[in-house]
């Protein structure tokens, strides 16, 4: 596994660093008796129902610093669930997460921006009444101290505040190349186009764990390979540590470091890219064999 | 990744309009142009009404429009703006009318703070229910407490005259002047506001609240900041449609129907535009009396007041709903097409 971490923002390096990966973590998922580095991300025992849907169970999750994990599993696995409890969307009925050497039992979602968590969904959540750039620029918005008047005036704090923003939106437009569209207004964007500018809008606070919900969905295979390298390059120039939801599974194979499987809200697996292959829990997941322990929450859940 | 297709290039050497040149051109028009040609009736009946719904358009088309929160108590707001500015002036000796109208505005701001608090949890429907409340709440309270008009019998005071520095501006063109120079002030401050930081997260807790929270932006703060500015400018709207429309203030001009009416011009004229309240404010003071002429000329003396007033709310009824479903961006979008066309045409 490569790691580049040249800024890792805001992060207690005290509390985070993170000194080269422990092999046998690596290979045996979580090992709750010596946890050889901290990690950055560290859920525990995570379950959520909705009424009489149990969207996730028990779910244990170690996200390294730097690493790049992938989360997988069938339609309606949870994963999507995941994400919105780690960005705070969804509080869990049970468990606790570790975040940054805090531990929460539930994330806010009006404070994961300023501890350095941002994220894409599933389906688009951009602003419609807004230009690309603008859209981008919202992500800095954990970093803006001015108030309306400064703002308004262009003086004080927010010429500053102004000025940084539109430079990291216009890094992030150079980035995903979205310079020929930066003034267009997002609702005129083909799919994909929206999609990328989603994901630079996550970009731009620079975040220390980036959150992606099948980014890629949608895209012709040349564009998902691109991507896969940007969100590379992000891993490695700025050291964010991505957690990727995705179906295909090539894109994942080659591009994350570790995988987790979800299946009826149950982690079933976890490793690295060779370990999922060969796991046979996987293979019988995707290729629909019932487990008996799957009988509890299946029917209704899978529906 | 594949790179973008380039925008068409066919426009990147015509001659481009500088964006601030029309409005400058109407600022310079208003002032310069109008006082000498508009009739004391133009300026009374059309051009002053027109002017403060226009500014009370633009604070409502900021919470509402920009913003996301539907209000139907435009009116009170007005309302507190108005009779804040007239105690102001009344107890306080020698304030300046500068001073009694930002007060004015500030006091409409703080109403419009506490009755923007069930924005925190309330949507939609529900907020615009709420924002009733407020409507009936300060209409109420003005009637109620004789203290508010300073214990006149009718309820109904006299504005006092309007002066600045010793210069007043007492006839019809005088007042026009002063309530033009307010609108503009407040009309630029809005345009910049929309624009800035403040501008855009009103836009993206109005488009998608959760996604802005999720990012970062102080949503509650947010929301609140809205309703402060926005009854800031419908409360100075007031002040203007009070002191310099009608030189009267009284609570029942204030009313649930003037607060719909403020409402239709910012759907009518277009939502999250500044200039849409302008186009929409023209239209609903112009169109009656456009309507009352058109009307006795074709139907002579059966078209009385009655009819008229009939009439009226029946077309623009009409033209909400076409508006709402053939144009909902309103006058400012078939403005843009229209000049977008008219551009076209002068294309190669
Ligand atoms: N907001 C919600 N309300 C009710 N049920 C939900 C909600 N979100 C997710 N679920 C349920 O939780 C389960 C997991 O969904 P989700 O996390 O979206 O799966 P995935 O992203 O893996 O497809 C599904 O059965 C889904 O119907
Ligand atoms: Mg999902």
């Amino acid at each position: 596994m490569t790691r580049h971490l040249t800024d890792v923002g805001s992060i207690d390096s005290s509390s985070t660093q993170a000194a080269g990966p422990d092999v046998a973590s690596l290979l045996q998922g979580y090992d709750p008796g010596k946890p050889a580095t901290e990690p950055i991300l560290h859920l525990s025992g995570i379950s959520l129902a909705f009424g009489g849907v149990t969207a996730l169970t028990g779910v244990d999750l170690r996200v390294e610093k730097g690493e790049i994990r992938a989360v997988i599993g069938p339609n309606g696995a949870g994963k999507s669930s995941l994400i919105n409890v780690i960005s705070g969307v969804y509080s869990p009925d049970k468990g606790t997460i570790g975040f940054a050497g805090q531990t929460y039992a539930a994330m806010r979602a009006n404070r994961v921006a300023h501890l350095g968590l941002a994220r894409t969904y599933q389906n688009l959540a951009l602003f419609k009444g807004l230009s690309v750039i603008e859209n981008i620029q919202t992500g800095f918005a954990p970093r803006v101290r001015s108030n309306f008047v400064e703002q308004t005036f262009a003086i004080g704090r927010a010429r500053a505040e102004e000025r940084s923003s539109r430079q990291a939106a216009e890094d992030a437009i150079a980035l995903l190349e979205l310079t020929a569209v930066r003034d267009r207004p997002v609702s005129t964007l083909a799919y994909g186009l929206q999609k990328r500018v989603e994901l630079a809008r996550a970009l731009v606070s620079r975040p220390v764990l980036l959150l992606l919900d099948e980014p890629m969905a949608g895209m012709p295979a040349g564009e998902k390979q691109e991507l896969a390298a940007y969100i590379r390059t992000a891993r490695d120039s700025l050291g964010t540590t991505v957690i990727l939801i995705e179906h295909d599974i090539g894109v994942v194979m080659g591009l994350s470091d570790r995988i987790a499987v979800l299946d009826y809200g149950h982690k079933i697996a976890d490793g690295t890219p060779q370990e999922i292959q060969a796991n046979q829990a996987v293979i019988d997941a995707y290729l629909g064999i019932a487990h008996p322990e799957d009988d509890a929450v299946a029917g209704e859940a899978r529906a | 990744m594949a790179n973008v297709a380039a925008p068409s290039t066919s426009n990147s050497f015509s001659w481009q309009v500088p964006a601030w040149l029309a409005p400058l051109a109407v600022v310079v028009a208003a002032f310069g142009v109008v006082p000498f040609v508009a009739s004391p009736y133009v300026i009374e009946a059309i051009l002053l009404p027109f002017l403060a719904l226009s500014l009370a358009a633009v604070g409502l088309n900021i919470l509402t429009g920009y913003a996301g929160q539907l209000s139907l108590g435009s009116a009170a707001f007005m309302a507190v703006g108005a009779f804040a500015a007239y105690n102001f002036n009344l107890r306080v000796d020698g304030l300046p009318l500068i001073v009694t109208i930002i007060l004015a505005g500030a006091t409409a701001a703080a109403i419009g703070i506490v009755f923007g608090l069930p924005s925190l949890r309330l949507k939609g429907f529900y907020l615009a229910v709420s924002t009733l409340a407020a409507q009936f709440f300060v209409q109420w309270a003005l009637t109620k407490f004789g203290w508010f008009s300073n214990n006149s019998p009718s309820g109904v005071i006299d504005a006092p005259p309007l002066a600045i520095a010793g210069v007043t501006f007492d006839g019809a063109v005088g007042r026009y002047l002063f309530a033009l120079s307010v609108v503009t002030v407040l009309t630029a401050f809005a345009y910049r506001l929309v624009r800035s930081q403040a501008g855009r997260n009103f836009i993206a807790v109005r488009d998608n609240e959760l996604a802005a929270r999720v990012l970062g932006v102080p949503v509650l703060r947010t929301k609140l900041l809205a309703f402060a500015i926005s009854s800031f400018i419908i409360g100075i709207a007031g002040v203007l449609w009070a002191f310099a429309y009608l030189r009267t203030v009284e609570p029942h001009g204030f009313n649930l129907d003037r607060s719909f009416q403020i409402l239709f011009i910012i759907i009518i004229g277009g939502l999250a535009t500044i200039r849409g309240a302008f186009f929409g404010a023209a239209l609903i003071v112009v169109f009656p009396l456009i309507l009352s002429r058109l009307g006795s000329a074709v139907f002579g003396t059966v078209f009385d007041s009655g009819v008229l007033d009939m009439s009226q709310r029946i077309v623009i009824g009409a033209l909400i709903i076409i508006f709402l479903i053939a144009e909902p961006d309103g006058l400012a979008a078939l403005w843009d097409r229209l000049i977008k066309r008219a551009h076209g045409r002068t294309e190669p």
